[in-house]
């Protein structure tokens, strides 16, 4: 590791201004898990950090006309511990307590977490099934970008080098239930080879309409529109596995280290089926 | 486990570890501690090509990064060392590139600097042009193939079956070992089936927590090296060979380890920190990576073919041929061909054998000895064909194995008899832990549930020496000297309570000085489960030596036999004061005749160990997914010295040996690692192990044993893959001949056994 600069701005217009576009050279660092590794491995080598730990008012948890906000450097274990997201969205929660382990939970954040834009993340597919939005900050100002369009590819949003998430809004989910299903290949604990997030609104276990999608087997998160429709409608097992043949036939996977397509796109089959049972708590 | 102790009430009796409190409490010296005067920590540039030659290596711009001390390659060491070729079996091994790299990762120049960050950097400035060379990767391969990764072999002369290779050109075969007993032919011909199978194993690591590590410096009297080294005896000798030196001029010391588990030994950084030492007279410590691991010691990767003739239900001819992937540089891999590769036809009484072992050289990183010495891979091919014939036949799988098992007093495939080796015991401890006549519940839905079980035994290497003196001070305590190292399995602890059996006092109270070959005396090295037993052997030697001083002593001052008078005391009547000391010295080295041209010896090994696993896994049919639910380890250890270390010993090993079965693996993309750090290589955690794990050490006595033990650290890795293997097929009907065994392999068995493979 060579030496560069650290800034600590108090507020987020600072945290803005020290950036730049276009100079890949400055980046921001929040709890750091994600960077500090490219650090160490010397696949990132910084002229100057512009840490966000310093900044205030960005790190609560409140609920907003009835949307639960989320401030983007709060840490992802404070998220799991809080009672206000339990009751907003608890599978957020449930989510968490998969996602890498406590040591890294304790410092990774909320914005950290979908500003890396690592497709291997539990988060992004969550968020996206429950429509949730980033809310950011530009040198011009502030724009509002669903978190199904944050995503512009491996390891890439669609933010601008001088913009950072102010925060993370989950609208209300109306009853709609969720689940996120994780799926691992060469240890339990790992990165997702799959991981499969949905959200139905459905009327016992009749789906009336759902959001499923899929993550960490693809180049980006992202909803399966087919499968989607696939699934309204639908009432048992047979019609899960449906939505789950549609899912399969619909994502693009990859072949890693984790497994190759041809046997993700069996697995993309099974959990999607899988996570619609979970989410509408069937048996 | 049960406590059973003797005499004194030392041996036998789960003394907590010696070493504990330091550790738990962060005392205990390790070598990455270690921070000399004016010390230069040096960072290693490595090959980025599998093979090649270096046409040119430029290290101006790692030169001129200010900060930088010196950037090192191998012109400079030769100054220091002329011919700076290093290995156990092969002089092989150079301290950095010699004109050529013959893997990626190799070591080709060191910078130095007083700051690991400025070496580091300067590390990246260093250019080199390489003329590429056709490489081989895989053993089978590398018996064929045009790709030579040396020009010449060149054995090392301390062992005679190599010393037919010296000069060989253009082969990649570093050891060709052969056995024949009987006429396999004719068994196979008479026979009423044959069966032959291939299975291979996957390259893996030994990834110990502390990764290697080495530091250098003069002294007046010559050099020291501290070292995180599982062989200091091996180090002093081959350094002094390196330099041309007395072995005295060499001091070699070893505090703990953080883990060895086979890697830390022979020669791995200490040529390179005492050459490097000697080029700047000034100390120098090199300190490994996590991702450095993977381009110095990995376990081999081999290929097994097995063959087996029955008649009658009886195993009554075997053929193996096995090829061990030893990558460029021998290490210790032709003895893991030939000392493992004679058990090749397992724990079995086959009256027809016949064994071809082959190490191979290849462009990967080099292959060495890992918990098991091969055993685990051997074991991996033997009992899973063993599990393949008893289904063909209709055989219960644990009733076949016991009408062929390799019974006491019968001979073993060398001819050696088999004598003290538990293996009908621990197949009898294993099927009654396992209920194994008890209806087995298989599971509903797509998860299927299925049983395994699995034996393995190994011979220890032969012949190695360990000596050990006793020291005791004239108020009666009491000081052990030996060059065993605890690296974690608890030596310190078992020596401790031989030398406590012998004299009577608590083990707690006897001193273990660490491995300082200024001070401690020869041992061949820790491995292989060598120590409990030779040096065993040697502490209890050097106590007895003590003891019967302790009582000439005694008679000399007048004290009648089997008075208790306080040691103390005898030492005050004899020098009229608190002086002098009772020396003991023990040496051990047991018989051994080495095997004749068709690979066949009386006396093969001092002594065997055996293991067998048994594992309950559910199987997810629609993912391939693969848990372990239950796994049990039963080994015969002879009489357990510290029944909780045997124990930990079991289940560490068994652990160790389920990630090498069911998610570890170097990843390989033309010789490249793919997947050098912890993010991708999976070890397992505590959430990846079954959640019921047994352990079980049967009643049994090594005879020649120190008070009947013998080396436990390896047994539990015995029977692991292939138990599962078994439970695997015995759940859902697909055989996997390849590790690891991964969810894919078993879903892709899954869809070819109904007819349709998954496509790419």
């Amino acid at each position: 590791m060579t030496p560069f600069e650290l800034a600590e701005p108090k507020t987020l217009k600072e945290a803005v201004a020290l950036l730049d576009a276009d100079d890949p050279t400055i980046r921001p660092i929040a709890g750091g898990t994600a960077l500090m590794l490219m650090m160490k491995a010397g696949v990132f080598r910084p002229s100057k950090l512009v840490s966000l730990s310093a900044i205030k008012d960005m790190s609560s948890i409140e609920t907003v006309n009835g949307e639960l906000k989320v401030g983007a450097t709060t840490p992802l274990a404070v998220l799991e511990r809080s009672d206000v997201v339990r009751k907003h969205a608890g599978v957020i929660i449930k989510t968490l307590r998969t996602l890498s382990n406590i040591r890294v939970r304790n410092v990774a954040t909320v914005g950290g977490a979908l500003a890396h834009a690592d497709p291997h993340m539990d988060l992004p597919p969550v968020l996206i099934a429950l429509g949730a939005r980033v809310v950011v900050q530009g040198k011009s100002g502030e724009r509002a970008i669903p978190v199904a369009d944050l995503f512009a590819g491996y390891f890439e949003t669609v933010l601008v080098k001088d913009e950072l998430i102010s925060s993370l809004i989950v609208p209300a989910q109306n009853g709609r239930r969720a689940a996120y299903l994780k799926c691992t290949t060469r240890a339990v604990h790992d990165w997702p080879a799959l991981g499969v997030a949905v959200s139905v609104a459905a009327d016992g276990n009749a789906i009336k309409d759902a959001s499923i999608v899929v993550s960490a087997a693809t180049e980006k998160p992202g909803r399966l529109v087919g499968a989607e429709k696939a699934a309204q409608g639908t009432v048992d097992d047979a019609g899960w596995r449906r939505a789950g043949e549609a899912a399969a036939e619909e994502a693009e996977l990859i072949t890693d280290g984790q497994g190759s397509a041809a046997y993700k796109k069996e697995l993309v089959r099974v959990y999607v089926a899988r996570a619609l049972r979970a989410a509408l708590g069937a048996q | 486990m049960a406590t059973r102790t003797i005499g004194s009430g030392q041996v036998g009796r789960s003394v907590p570890r010696l070493e504990g409190a330091a550790k738990v409490t962060g005392r205990a010296d390790y070598v990455h501690n270690i921070r000399l005067p004016k010390m230069l920590v040096g960072k290693i540039f490595r090959s980025t090509v599998a093979h090649g030659r270096i046409k040119s290596l430029n290290v101006s711009a790692a030169k001129a990064l200010p900060g930088v001390y010196r950037v090192v390659t191998i012109d400079d060491i030769k100054t220091v060392i002329p011919n700076p070729f290093y290995g156990p079996a092969f002089h092989d091994q150079p301290i950095l590139a010699d004109g050529k790299v013959h893997f990626v990762g190799e070591p080709v120049a060191v910078v130095l600097a007083t700051d690991p960050h400025i070496a580091e950097e300067a590390a990246s400035l260093i250019e080199v042009d390489y003329e590429e060379l056709p490489a081989v990767f895989d053993e089978v391969e590398a018996m064929t193939s045009k790709a030579v990764v040396h020009d010449e072999l060149k054995p090392a002369g301390t062992f005679p079956d190599l010393k037919h290779l010296k000069g060989k050109k253009d082969t990649n075969i570093a050891l060709d070992f052969h056995l024949r007993r009987g006429d396999p032919n004719k068994a196979f011909a008479a026979a009423d089936h044959v069966f032959e199978h291939t299975f291979r194993s996957q390259q893996v690591l030994h990834v110990p927590l502390e990764p290697f590590v080495s530091a250098a410096e003069l002294t007046e009297t010559g050099l020291t090296i501290h070292t995180a080294s599982q062989s200091p005896s091996f180090v002093r000798i081959e350094i002094s060979r390196l330099l041309g030196w007395p072995e005295n001029k060499v001091r070699v010391k070893v505090p703990y380890l953080g883990g060895g588990f086979g890697a830390k030994l022979y020669i791995k950084l200490e040529a390179l920190v005492a050459a490097l030492t000697l080029l700047v007279r000034r100390p120098v410590k090199i300190s490994l990576t996590m991702e450095e691991q993977f381009y110095t010691l990995t376990k081999h990767a081999a290929t097994f073919r097995i063959k087996s003739a029955v008649k009658n239900g009886k195993i009554t001819g075997r053929d193996c041929e096995v090829w061990w992937n030893g990558g460029a540089y021998a290490d210790i891999g032709p003895r893991i061909t030939q000392k493992s590769g004679f058990t090749a036809p397992g724990p079995y009484d086959i009256d027809n054998v016949s064994i071809d072992s082959y190490s191979l050289y290849t462009n990967l990183t080099p292959a060495g000895a890992l918990r098991g010495f091969g055993i685990p891979q051997l074991v991996w091919a033997y009992e899973s064909h063993t599990d393949m014939m008893a289904r063909a036949l209709r055989l219960d799988p644990i009733e076949f194995r016991r009408n062929n098992i390799l019974r006491d007093g019968r001979a073993q495939a060398t001819g050696t008899q088999m004598k003290d080796a538990a293996v009908e015991q621990v197949l009898d401890r294993l099927a009654l832990r396992m209920n194994w006549t008890a209806p087995f519940e298989r599971g509903t839905g797509p998860v299927k549930k299925g049983r395994g079980i699995a034996v393995g035994f190994k011979a220890s290497i032969s012949p190695t020496t360990s000596i050990a003196i006793v020291n005791v001070a004239a108020d009666g305590s009491v000081t052990l000297y030996c060059s065993t190292v605890d690296m974690g399995q608890g030596s310190d602890t078992a020596n401790a309570q031989f030398v406590a059996e012998v004299l009577n006092v608590p083990a707690e109270s006897v001193k273990v000085v660490h491995p300082d070959t200024d001070v401690t005396p020869y041992d061949m090295a820790t491995l292989g489960s060598r120590s409990l037993y030779h040096m065993g052997n040697a502490v209890r030697l050097a106590a007895e030596d003590a003891k019967a001083k302790l009582s000439a002593l005694a008679r000399e001052v007048g004290v009648p036999e089997g008075s208790n008078v306080p040691v103390a005391e005898l030492f005050q009547k004899k020098y009229k004061m608190q002086a002098g000391n009772i020396i003991g010295t023990g040496s051990y080295i047991p018989n051994y005749v080495p095997p004749d041209a068709n690979g066949l010896t009386p006396e093969a090994t001092p002594f065997w160990m055996v293991g067998g696993t048994g594992a309950e896994v559910e199987v997810d049919t629609e993912t391939g997914h693969v848990r372990v639910t239950k796994m049990i380890s039963v080994a015969d250890v002879g009489r357990p010295v510290n029944p909780r270390i045997v124990e930990t010993q079991l289940s560490g090993a068994a652990t160790m040996q389920f990630g090498f079965t069911m998610q570890e693996k170097i990843e390989l993309d033309g010789g490249q690692i793919t997947n050098a750090s912890f993010a991708d290589y999976k070890i397992p955690s505590i959430v990846d192990i079954p959640r019921d794990m047994q352990n079980e050490a049967v009643e049994s006595e090594q005879g020649t044993g120190p008070f009947g033990a013998k080396g436990v650290g390896e047994s539990g890795t015995f029977g692991v893959s292939p138990a599962i293997a078994n439970a695997i097929e015995d759940a859902c009907g697909v055989r996997l001949t390849e590790l690891p065994l991964t969810a894919e392999k078993v879903y892709r068995a899954l869809r070819e056994a109904q007819g349709r493979p998954l496509e790419d």
